[in-house]
């Protein structure tokens, strides 16, 4: 808490200020008095509100190509299928379920595949279980997908199996499926606690690359086809996550989208009925807080809205956006042998 | 032989490990379904790269060339090639193998399959009893709904394996089911001979060397094909020769044969059928 608190940053901070202004720092600043000047800082230590440690993480890593991908109109997108997987139910709508709503809304068949059984979560295991069952398919429904798949692996006990095993199933997934562009966890996401997280990102590298091989000849006997992930967009856990990031996504046309996906998640990550209980708690103080509304609904999705989703509306600030989520994104291969062509054809001579 | 096919519309697998597995214990029963009506699918788990007495890749496609024409004179549909290294089938994930298999069985909609004891006593190669186990428990997973239940994404359903035959590959196996091979003795001999790499070709070869010493043995014939057949028949037949001697037919293959489990629904209707009375209203 208190290293959150020291790096928490200067933004100016609009829909709840005088909350978010309580918790900034004053000793925070762009650049720590205590780094020589000798030295360049590689990471940026994030602004955050600090009302929730899952919105954007402690750091991040900027490329110099990083590019801002903004609304497009139409739907030049349709005819493609993406493929949102996630360790538990609450990791894609917290961190890209914006985006994911985004290209889904311009023209993506989108598919949530989440790989745990989230049994961590739940006043029994097996109430975990079953409600986080649920409560995926309706993150689904919410972001658009056509289709959500649980894999139901033991919740934060992924490293204990066989990382192949789920990479396969991963393979057959894509190739039925047709996927284009993934969603997933940094493989190379740094100092992230969560076992299921590495695991997770790092069996679906490997099945984007080898969905478009040779790998698994029985699929192809079964009339499946190879098929080429084009796009990944890998994005980090916060608080600890780390990652580089080289594209970031203006989702304010999305965020009430995203704010209903988080809100589908009733018993894992910071949503659920956090409005209703604040609403409780202010009223035991004799108060009332207008923007929470006079019903449960208004109050669970402004709490969410304008408490779990202001870290990524002061990171898009950075960028003279609204709200924004930030990826490591890897696009399409670079057609090499058509360079090669075009390069040699420019340089012949005739015969 | 059999001029009926009392199970045309059902399917078998036979799954070994390595290439001349299937023909030589279960050559002759494999030969027998397809010629009373079933349709066959061979599984190989390694690539042979070890067998064949050449560099690892040379083995590996001459293993693959003769696994293909070997399944051809059994009269096998397809083949599945899943390729795991020879003799390191240790270290592989179990559970990614069994659900490769899962796969398998599901999509052929396998009825019966052919494969190692699970067990395996007195198996000195690991993997065979991998590829047994692996089999026997992907013939259960097949069956459930909820394991691997992504399969259904591409229409893929939940199918069990109803009987397994499991090949009596070594002294002290168990085995309660002998199977008259005698009229598919040449088939069985055709597939054999097809597996060069894994001694086929001893027949032809022995003929080579006896030339060279300046002999022959008539019952090799003129032609390497007659002898490598000459030569299986010969040498490689005798046990199956042996045992079937006390059945009364020539050839013989063992197995542990395990049936279709009983239907335990049909137990209960027919209780329900002699026990229940008529409710007074």
């Amino acid at each position: 808490m208190r290293r959150r608190k020291f790096l928490a940053g200067t933004a100016a901070l609009g829909a709840v200020p005088a909350l978010a202004q309580a918790n900034q720092s004053p000793a925070a600043r762009e650049r720590s008095p205590d780094l020589p000047a000798r030295f360049t800082p590689s990471a940026w230590a994030t602004r955050k509100t600090g009302y929730t440690p899952f919105a954007v993480p402690d750091y991040f890593t900027f490329a110099s190509d990083l590019a801002v991908e903004r609304n497009v109109t139409g739907k030049p997108h349709t005819g493609k299928v993406l493929a949102a997987v996630q360790a538990h139910s609450d990791d894609i709508p917290l961190f890209c379920g914006g985006t994911v709503a985004k290209l889904i809304d311009e023209g993506y068949a989108g598919y949530l595949i989440r790989v745990s059984n989230d049994e961590a979560s739940g006043t029994t295991l097996g109430h975990g279980v079953a409600q986080n069952e649920s409560d995926a398919q309706n993150v689904g429904k919410q972001l658009g997908c056509r289709k959500t798949i649980s894999f139901y692996y033991r919740n934060h006990r992924m490293d204990d199996g066989a990382i192949i095993e789920l990479r396969a199933r991963l393979i057959f997934l894509f190739r039925v499926l047709r996927v284009n562009t993934i969603f997933t966890m940094d493989p190379y996401n740094h100092y992230d606690e969560n076992p299921d997280h590495i695991v997770v990102g790092k069996a679906v590298e490997g099945a984007c690359w080898m969905s478009g091989n040779r790998d698994y000849p029985e699929h192809y006997k079964a009339g499946l086809q190879p098929t080429h992930i084009q796009e990944k967009f890998y994005y980090a856990r916060s608080p600890q996550g780390h990652n580089l990031v080289n594209r970031i996504v203006d989702v304010s046309s999305y965020i009430d989208v995203k704010t209903r996906a988080n809100m589908a998640n009733l018993i894992k990550g910071p949503a659920g009925n956090g409005g209703v209980r604040l609403r409780e708690y202010l009223r035991a103080q004799g108060k009332r807080l207008p923007l929470l509304g006079n019903d449960d609904d208004t109050a669970n999705f402004q709490y969410v809205k304008h408490f779990l989703m202001e870290d990524f509306r002061v990171l898009g600030q950075q960028f003279g956006i609204g709200y924004a989520e930030a990826f490591r994104y890897i696009g399409p291969d670079t057609p090499y042998l058509d360079r090669i062509r075009r390069a040699a054809l420019e340089q012949s001579v005739a015969l | 032989m059999q001029t009926i096919q009392p199970h045309r519309g059902s399917v078998f697998v036979a799954v070994h490990a390595h290439v001349a597995e299937v023909p030589h214990f279960g050559g002759g029963l494999c030969a027998r379904l397809v010629a009373e009506g079933y349709t066959g699918f061979l599984v190989r788990t390694t690539n042979d790269e070890s067998s064949g007495g050449k560099t690892a890749a040379q083995n590996i496609l001459a293993n693959e060339t003769e696994h293909a024409a070997m399944a051809k004179a059994l009269g096998f549909k397809d083949v599945f090639e899943l390729s795991y290294c020879s003799h390191r089938m240790n270290e592989i994930s179990p559970l990614e193998l069994r659900g490769r298999l899962v796969f398998i069985f599901r999509l052929v909609k396998a009825d019966v399959v052919l494969s190692f004891r699970p067990s395996s006593e007195g198996e000195p190669d690991s993997d065979r009893w991998i590829t047994g186990r692996a089999v026997e428990e992907a013939c259960q997973t097949a069956g459930s709904t909820n394991d691997f239940h992504e399969h259904a994404e591409a229409g893929i359903l939940p199918h069990a394996v109803r009987q397994r035959y499991w090949f009596h590959a070594r002294p002290g196996q168990a085995f309660n089911r002998v199977v008259d091979i005698t009229p598919y003795l040449d088939k069985k001999i055709d597939a054999i001979v097809e597996c060069r790499s894994q001694n086929g070709d001893a027949g032809s070869l022995l003929r080579a060397r006896l030339a060279k010493e300046g002999r022959r043995l008539e019952m090799l014939g003129d032609d390497d094909r007659t002898a490598d057949r000459a030569y299986v028949r010969q040498f490689l037949l005798e046990e199956f020769r042996a045992y079937a001697q006390g059945h009364g037919f020539d050839y013989a293959e063992r197995f542990d044969y395990i049936g279709p489990p009983e239907d335990q629904s049909a137990k209960v209707e027919d209780y329900i059928a002699k026990n229940a009375v008529r409710m007074v209203r």
